[in-house]
């Protein structure tokens, strides 16, 4: 008592934490545990009627295929929620990203359909005064990377402008933003309706189509490039020629894998055609046993017993099946777009097929090739993003931008260069996500990311990004994309009730984190 | 101190600022030496604001010159003032609470491997240094990625002169550091003014309402009313009632004290 007055230091003040307790002071321990029970309803719903299981991974939602679809959306979401969500750290919104998707979409997909080309009104005089057109530039045959490259010229432009608008004049980036979501929503549309309808341009569609499958364009031996549904497609006789060239090796690898295959689809056949053949026998049981007929019972239970059908024959392997996995398993010639587009760990899921067994349809052929690249994309960025905010000399700017913008800039923090990079970022993100989805399905529509970037804001909110800024972590953003994209999924499953209410579980999640996130916040300001 | 006392470390020489037609400061001259803590005084409106932005690089004087170790110096902004050894410790002190100590203390001048924003930070020496510079003038953290927010207003304020301190400071200005902090706390900032005192090769300029303060902690005075310099001595030369008469302007307290009565 006598001396504690005295020894007692102002940092004494401060507890020291418990590592459990530092856990739970996580500012991302809330979003996790949503997201794991998020991920225990998924598994748990989408297991089929009438079986029960307690792990998760039985169900539909978390096969190969439920794995590849759910990533795919919960990975898109992610790479644009980085974007918005480290901007939404230095202080400042970006409402045009939804917009900034379907316009770097609409971009690439013209460029690679009608080519590229600057063209400079004049006025003429020859004849009357009239607007005349000398073209610059005009490249046809654009490669993938050469659109991106042009696309990228024109939304990094875009968030440059934005930014600087922002920063100059002191306007709220909402409002400009905003304009940002009208004027390239409006530019997509009335782009793609004049380039798809020439002479009147009030009529075309507002979509690209008949765009090649550029990432599966393969260099076939002795056939030069081509798409590689076109070279499955070959006349008998070429793909009987192309499997008689290949090594012999090469040939028992694939006949080993192609008898596999096909033995697991005769199996799964066989199964098909004795449940067939039983489940009316059962059904018939069932009312013997009910009305008391023991006699008929008897006799139904034997003919289960005894029910035998002739195994189906499984496939033999020929030239040009041979050919055709072969010529699936060429390599892209486009390794751009297939970065973008194609698909990923493959290898993987051939071995959860082939020796693992558990990749496996209902009729026995492999479920899903393979992960969306956009799931490595968005790991990659993820990882960039998270080094630069947490542990380069940008992130402490970004964090004291948007924590205190005047501490920022007395201690010579070149705020404006920093917001303006960040707008430059999330536009770079929405025009990823294009390419992501421009070289996946080959199409392009003005209607694509519509309300994309309120989805990215809410998944950075869920995830623990204060809106006022400068607080916030790229493992939360990352959790509440997750949380997004599978409370999307999961609710889908649940029996009974109308797959919409994935919208009100999130309503109610986005104003519960927020609520958290401004806790937390004022814990550490020392307001509470 | 008297040793140091030959040549100002800075000094200000008629110093004239006009904003249009209203004369702010009209000819202040001022003496401030290492080791000293020198306590600017005066009334709301007596331009004691408008001398510190001048002296910090705010905006330049209408007239007059400054000078920092007998070299006349000029400042386009407040980056030259720092580069030429001013720092300013603002009322606001310029921290971002919602970050970490260390993050504080290097704000915008973060050690990294290598000179890129992009470099990664070097967090470890920064948390060392940061630590080091505060318990040199007397605060122990215990936690160096404690946010800022969680410290106590004389915490902050520790934090903020040391910051300047390691910084280059040979010149601190402090910006009523007392102001809005409890008894206890401005106690703890008086401490740390004494221990920046002690360290014998820096000047600290310290703006105060609080005539208490000054006279706890400063070694010279200078007095301003209405733009001007009405009274300026050491500690000694300045008894008790000419610091409060001074302070309200040049009124007699006894004045003051009738006008009240009345």
């Amino acid at each position: 008592m006598k001396n504690s007055a005295t020894t007692r230091q102002e940092s004494d003040r401060l507890e020291t934490k418990s590592w459990l307790n530092a856990v739970l002071a996580r500012p991302e321990i809330g979003p996790i545990g949503v997201m794991l029970l998020l991920f225990g309803m998924l598994g748990y719903f989408s297991i089929p009627a009438g079986e029960f299981s307690l792990n998760p991974f039985a169900g539909e939602g978390f096969n190969a295929l439920g794995i590849r679809n759910n990533l795919r959306v919960i990975s898109q979401l992610g790479i644009i929620a980085l974007g918005a969500g480290l901007l939404i750290i230095a202080g400042e919104f970006d409402l045009s990203i939804g917009s900034m998707i379907g316009f770097a979409g609409a971009c690439m997909a013209m460029i690679l359909r009608w080519g590229f080309a600057i063209v400079i009104p004049y006025l003429s005089f020859d004849g009357g005064m009239h607007i005349e057109f000398f073209t610059l530039v005009h490249i046809t045959d654009v490669s993938a990377l050469t659109a991106i490259g042009i696309t990228m010229c024109f939304t990094l432009f875009f968030g440059w402008l934005q930014g600087y608008i922002v920063v100059k004049s002191g306007l709220p980036s909402f409002i400009v933003t905003l304009g940002g979501l009208f004027f390239l929503r409006g530019l997509t549309e009335v782009s793609l309706r004049a380039f798809n309808h020439r002479p009147d341009q009030t009529k075309g569609a507002t979509t690209v189509t008949e765009i090649p499958d550029i990432k599966n364009i393969i260099e076939v031996p002795g056939y030069g490039e081509m798409e590689r549904e076109a070279a499955k497609a070959l006349p008998e006789a070429d793909l009987t020629a192309i499997a008689n060239s290949l090594p012999a090796d090469t040939i028992a690898a694939i006949t080993e894998r192609l008898e596999y295959t096909y033995n697991r689809v005769a199996e799964a056949k066989t199964e098909i055609l004795i449940a067939k053949g039983v489940k009316p026998m059962e059904r018939a049981l069932e009312n013997a046993l009910a009305s008391g007929n023991d006699y008929m019972a008897n006799i139904i239970q034997d003919k289960i017993a005894n029910f035998k059908i002739e195994p189906v024959v499984a496939k033999t392997v020929t030239d040009t099946d041979i050919a055709r996995v072969y010529l699936d398993s060429i390599t892209t010639a486009r390794p751009v777009a297939n970065f973008f587009g194609g698909d990923i760990l493959e290898p993987v899921f051939d071995w959860l097929y082939f020796p693992v067994d558990w990749n496996t349809n209902n009729f026995g052929n492999q479920f899903a090739p393979g992960l969306y690249s956009c799931v490595m994309i968005w790991v990659l960025l993820s990882i960039l993003c998270y080094i630069v905010l947490s542990k380069t000399q940008a992130g402490n700017w970004i964090y004291s931008t948007g924590g205190n913008l005047n501490a920022a800039k007395a201690n010579g923090v070149p705020t404006n260069k920093v917001k303006i990079s960040l707008f430059i970022f999330s536009a770079f993100c929405a025009t990823i996500f294009a390419a992501c989805q421009v070289f996946e399905v080959n199409t392009a529509d003005a209607a694509k990311g519509n309300l994309k970037e309120l989805e990215a804001i809410a998944a950075a909110v869920i995830g623990g990004i204060v809106m006022t800024g400068g607080f916030g972590t790229i493992m939360g953003i990352i959790v509440g994309a997750f949380i997004f994209g599978i409370a999307k999924e999961a609710f889908f499953y649940i029996p009974g009730i109308d797959g919409s209410f994935y919208r009100v579980f999130l309503g109610l999640v986005i104003v519960a984190s927020a609520l958290l996130n401004e806790n937390i916040r004022k814990r550490i300001m020392g307001t509470l | 101190m008297s040793a140091a006392a030959t040549t100002p470390l800075i000094e200000t020489r008629s110093l004239v600022k006009k904003f249009g037609s209203f004369t702010a400061l009209n000819g202040v001259s001022l003496r401030v030496y290492s080791g000293e803590v020198h306590a600017l005084l005066g009334d709301n409106g007596a331009g004691k604001s408008t001398l510190i932005k001048i002296l910090s690089g705010v905006f330049p004087p209408t007239s007059g010159e400054i000078t920092v170790e007998g070299k006349v110096v000029s400042f386009a902004s407040p980056r030259n003032a720092t580069d030429a050894g001013i720092g300013t410790v603002y009322q606001d002190l310029a921290l971002n609470p919602l970050t970490s100590v260390t993050r504080n203390f290097f704000l915008g001048r973060e050690l990294t491997r290598f000179k890129s924003p992009f470099g990664l930070l070097k967090m470890n020496e920064m948390h060392e240094i940061a630590m080091q510079e505060m318990k040199k003038i007397g605060i122990t953290i215990s936690d160096p990625e404690q946010a800022v927010g969680t410290m106590s207003g004389g915490q902050r304020q520790t934090l903020a002169i040391a910051r300047a301190i390691y910084f280059g400071a040979k010149v601190l200005i402090l910006d009523e550091p007392t102001s809005a902090l409890g008894q206890k706390q401005q106690m703890e900032v008086l401490k740390t003014i004494r221990r920046v005192q002690q360290l014998g090769n820096i000047a600290i300029i310290l703006i105060t309402h609080n005539e208490i303060h000054a006279r706890l902690i400063a070694d010279r005075f200078t007095f301003l009313s209405l733009g001007e310099v009405i009274g300026e001595g050491t500690a000694k030369d300045l008894e008790g009632d000419d610091i409060k008469r001074l302070m309200a302007g040049g009124a007699k307290i006894g004045d003051l004290a009738k006008e009240l009565a009345v």
